[in-house]
């Protein structure tokens, strides 16, 4: 371990800021895997995974905000769906801008919104965060409820998606086997550059700032800056899978928008946990094949989610991804700190 | 020679009660200030108004310029670092990684260099919740030092130290006091580590100001033996 | 105006009566219960399912009575091997108590939504200032305010009230004092959860009842606790009276942002005094 963390102190920066080979290939394999799924898997596996993993961005944005920053969002709900409305606005033909160029904007624009928000609620930390955002996303909700000619109220937004966007055919982005590669693509870019991000000084100045606020600020940091662009990322992360959502579903509505389905992005990032980047996604996925598996078995599978939710909570607060994590390390015959007894 | 680091009646109140009453104190530049005794007499109190910790009466003025009213992260940025005596460092961070984000902070400083003097090199890749408590204290001070800053406020260094960790703490205060032109102020517990480095002693009891003077003259102060070493006695 | 203003009082009352279970858990337990809404609900058609069989006043009785029952089984069970947990965990765990609690809503009594008819004793008008005005709404104001004057008098008087009142002003009484708060933790989560499920049956004849009544009330409810400051009763009581009139108001003056008004308040308070009306900083 020492011998290696050496090893890449002495070579340049840029190589340290990137992920470990053996991490970009399990990447690729998982695209890889995609492509096969998509095109041999049957048609309602094919749609369950393409759903859940759109909707592992949302969990990801949320996740994301725990591990770094400890702050947990009942409110996510809000920049996932702006960017699904974004999407439809940037398609419909009243865009003030080309739809290619609009649709780019969306994830950003959000994200400067929310850096914004962040630097206004900098104070603002724990359970009055949860329940701000909860204030936040439930007021998105209901202006996309009253302001129906924006969108289209209770009723949503059909969206006609053009045949051709930058030059290629948008067919297959509305079947289930098209958008589950080109979104599992995207969700590895993103959690590509999510590991450089948390490689480089901000990232780690982020991490710092949620243990040890105070002592940041005696090192000769100002805190508020930092906090809001990690909230920017929670926020444009599930802004970019809205933008997925809208151009697979080719309709929104504020169902997207309820605090329901915050809380299920909040349930997915704790069952998948945060001690590895890559949980909520993992999360995202459980989530979904229970839900398909007990939603058949059970009418109770509110019940059983709940439950799962306290008993995952109290007794294996590092979710899926920490399980993971012990048990490769049980492998491997290595021992670390901190795992569960 | 000057003082570099004034403080001018520093005080606080805590609801009706007076923690710290008009206290004065220079630092200067290449000496060691010991602030001195007993549990309650307002030291650290003085260490968090002296540093913008905490709200509080008076002014304090660095270089000639008041800096009362300074954000902590403006002063460490001008030169004005301080340590905490509750162990104030980053549990999941590694050593090197919130070496590097202090000395970043601070505008330079060479990690390596200091982690090597303060005996951190080995365990410089481990994360600080790894280490032991008494590494864990020097990656407090650590902190402070990084980028040899010009003022250095440190609240008691060697708390919860054993005795040989103490002397070897003295030991690096005294070299660092000595070749990087700092002015440091010392609250410390442990008086072998006060009489054994510090040019300067300031007693306080019950939050005000008891004497001041060279560590000879203070030991044998009958009001300071009265005060602190007749209560311990 | 004045009978919005009235109107603003029966919804502004009920508020505060919801909101005093949440705030009263919130001082003691320092929890933050994600499923008060949902104890709301379970009032409401407990007390409905009673009221149907043997009349209003027993749906009164049983919707406080059970959900007191609820409330002490939710703290031994789950609140008190929680205290000093993250306020992270013990937020989620209170949200999965939520979604238990809608299930077993949505399996006993379905998703269809139900009305319960006031008592004939309380049902009619009255004339007010000239207008007519539901018998039944004076009655929810006089009931919350029976409540709250009850509790507190408790809060004054009684030696345990005096406990949680000293407790909500600051965690580390309630931390000095393990041993007591052991005992008085399934009582004072009891009460709270007595409250919620009193508030939901008495608002039932006048909101309705369906299985998303809960989640409706719980955002209103910390939009009340917020604004007031965490843990304040006062707090609580200003905002609730507040929120009710920016409601009644809101509903004539501005329809199209009624709905929104509570929310950009709350965002308002968080930003300007994040500690709220009434709250302390920390």
């Amino acid at each position: 371990m020492s011998a290696m963390t050496e090893h890449t102190l002495a070579a340049p920066a840029v190589t340290r800021l990137l992920p470990k080979p053996g991490t970009l290939l399990v990447g690729l394999v998982v695209i890889g895997v995609a492509v096969v799924a998509a095109s041999s898997a049957p048609r309602v596996l094919a749609s369950l995974l393409t759903q859940s993993v759109i909707v592992a961005f949302l969990a990801l944005g949320v996740g994301l905000l725990i591990r770094i920053s400890g702050l947990v969002s009942f409110g996510h709900a809000a920049p996932f769906g702006l960017g699904a409305y974004g999407a439809a606005w940037a398609l419909s033909p009243a865009a003030p801008i080309a739809p290619e160029i609009g649709l780019l904007l969306i994830a950003p624009a959000i994200g400067a919104a929310f850096f914004l928000i962040g630097l206004v609620v900098s104070r603002i930390e724990g359970i009055a965060f949860g329940m701000l955002t909860l204030a936040l996303g439930q007021s998105v909700h209901v202006a996309a409820n009253k302001f129906r000619t924006l969108s289209g109220g209770s009723d949503g937004l059909i969206v006609d998606v053009p045949r051709r966007l930058w030059g290629f055919r948008t067919e297959a982005l509305q079947t289930a086997s098209g958008m589950l590669i080109v979104a599992v693509a995207a969700l590895m870019a993103v959690l590509l550059a999510l590991a450089v991000f948390e490689r480089t000084r901000a990232g780690r100045l982020a991490v710092a700032i949620r243990e040890n606020e105070e002592r940041v600020r005696f090192l000769g940091y100002r805190t508020r800056a930092p906090k809001a662009v990690v909230l920017a990322l929670s926020a444009a992360i599930p802004a970019l899978g809205g933008v997925l959502f809208t151009l697979y579903q080719g309709f929104v509505s504020p169902e997207i928008l309820t605090w329901g389905f915050s809380g299920q992005a909040l349930i997915m990032a704790i069952l998948g946990g945060s001690v590895a980047l890559w949980g909520p996604i993992a999360g995202a996925l459980a989530f979904f094949v229970l839900r398909e598996e007990l939603g058949g078995l059970t009418s109770h599978w509110l019940a059983i989610l709940g439950t799962t939710l306290i008993v995952v909570t109290v007794t294996w607060p590092t979710g899926l991804a920490g399980a993971f994590g012990a048990l490769g390390r049980r492998l491997t015959g290595t021992v670390a700190k901190g795992d569960p007894a | 020679m000057s003082a570099i680091f004034r403080c001018e009646g520093l005080g606080k109140q805590y609801g009706g009660v007076v923690a710290l009453q008009g206290v004065d104190l220079e630092l200067e530049v290449g000496k060691v200030h010991g602030l001195i005794g007993p549990n309650g007499a307002g030291k650290s109190t003085f260490i968090d108004v002296a540093s913008g910790r905490t709200a509080g009466f008076g002014r304090v003025h660095f270089q000639g310029r008041d800096i009362t009213a300074v954000a902590p992260g403006e002063r460490r940025r001008m030169g004005v670092s301080r340590s905490f005596q509750r162990t104030s460092i980053f549990p999941a961070l590694t050593i090197r990684d919130q070496l590097d984000l202090a000395a970043h902070g601070a505008g330079g400083g060479d990690v390596e260099a200091l982690a090597a003097m303060l005996g951190l090199d080995r365990v410089l890749d481990r994360r600080a919740e790894e280490v032991s408590y008494g590494q864990q204290r020097l990656v407090d001070l650590a902190l402070a030092l990084v980028g040899a800053p010009k003022v250095l406020l440190l609240d008691e260094p060697a708390a919860g130290l054993s005795v040989a960790e103490s002397e070897v703490l003295a030991t690096h205060l005294e070299e660092i006091s000595a070749q990087w032109n700092v002015a440091v102020l010392l609250v410390e517990h442990d008086m072998d580590v006060v009489f054994r480095i510090c040019h300067v002693l300031t007693v306080l009891a019950s939050g005000r100001f008891l004497v001041s003077g060279p560590p000879s003259e203070v030991r044998t102060d009958p009001a300071v033996i009265r005060a602190y070493f007749g209560s311990t006695a | 105006m004045l009978i919005n203003a009235l109107n603003g009082l029966v919804y502004g009352s009920l508020l505060f009566v919801l909101s005093a279970g949440l705030v009263l858990v919130y001082g003691l337990r320092r929890v933050v219960n994600f499923a008060h809404g949902a104890l709301y609900m379970l009032g409401a058609y407990i007390g409905w399912s009673v009221a149907t069989l043997y009349g209003f006043a027993a749906g009164v009785v049983a919707a406080g009575v059970a959900l007191a029952a609820v409330g002490v089984v939710l703290d031994l069970v789950l609140f008190r091997r929680l205290a000093g947990r993250q306020p992270l965990i013990t937020v989620i765990v209170t949200f999965g108590v939520l979604l238990i609690l809608e299930d077993v809503v949505r399996s006993v009594w379905g998703t269809g939504n139900r009305a319960l008819d006031p008592p004939a004793a309380l049902d009619g008008v009255v004339e007010i200032f000239g207008a007519p005005f539901p018998v039944y709404r004076l009655f929810i104001v006089a009931a919350s305010a029976a409540m709250a004057g009850g509790l507190a008098a408790w809060l004054r008087w009684g030696r345990t009230g005096l406990f949680v009142r000293a407790a909500s002003h600051d965690a580390s009484v309630a931390a000095m004092c393990g041993v007591r708060t052991a005992a008085i933790g399934p009582m004072v989560v009891g009460l709270g959860a007595a409250f919620a499920g009193l508030s939901g049956i008495v608002a039932a004849p006048f909101l309705s009842i369906h299985p998303s009544m809960g989640s409706e009330i719980l955002v209103l409810s910390f939009v009340v606790s917020v604004i007031g400051g965490l843990g304040s009763f006062a707090g609580a009581f200003v905002a609730a009276m507040l929120l009710g009139q920016v409601q009644s108001f809101g509903t004539v003056l501005l329809p199209e942002l009624a709905a929104l008004l509570p929310f950009l308040l709350m965002a308002g308070v968080l930003i300007f005094r994040p500690q709220g009306i009434a709250g302390t900083k920390g």
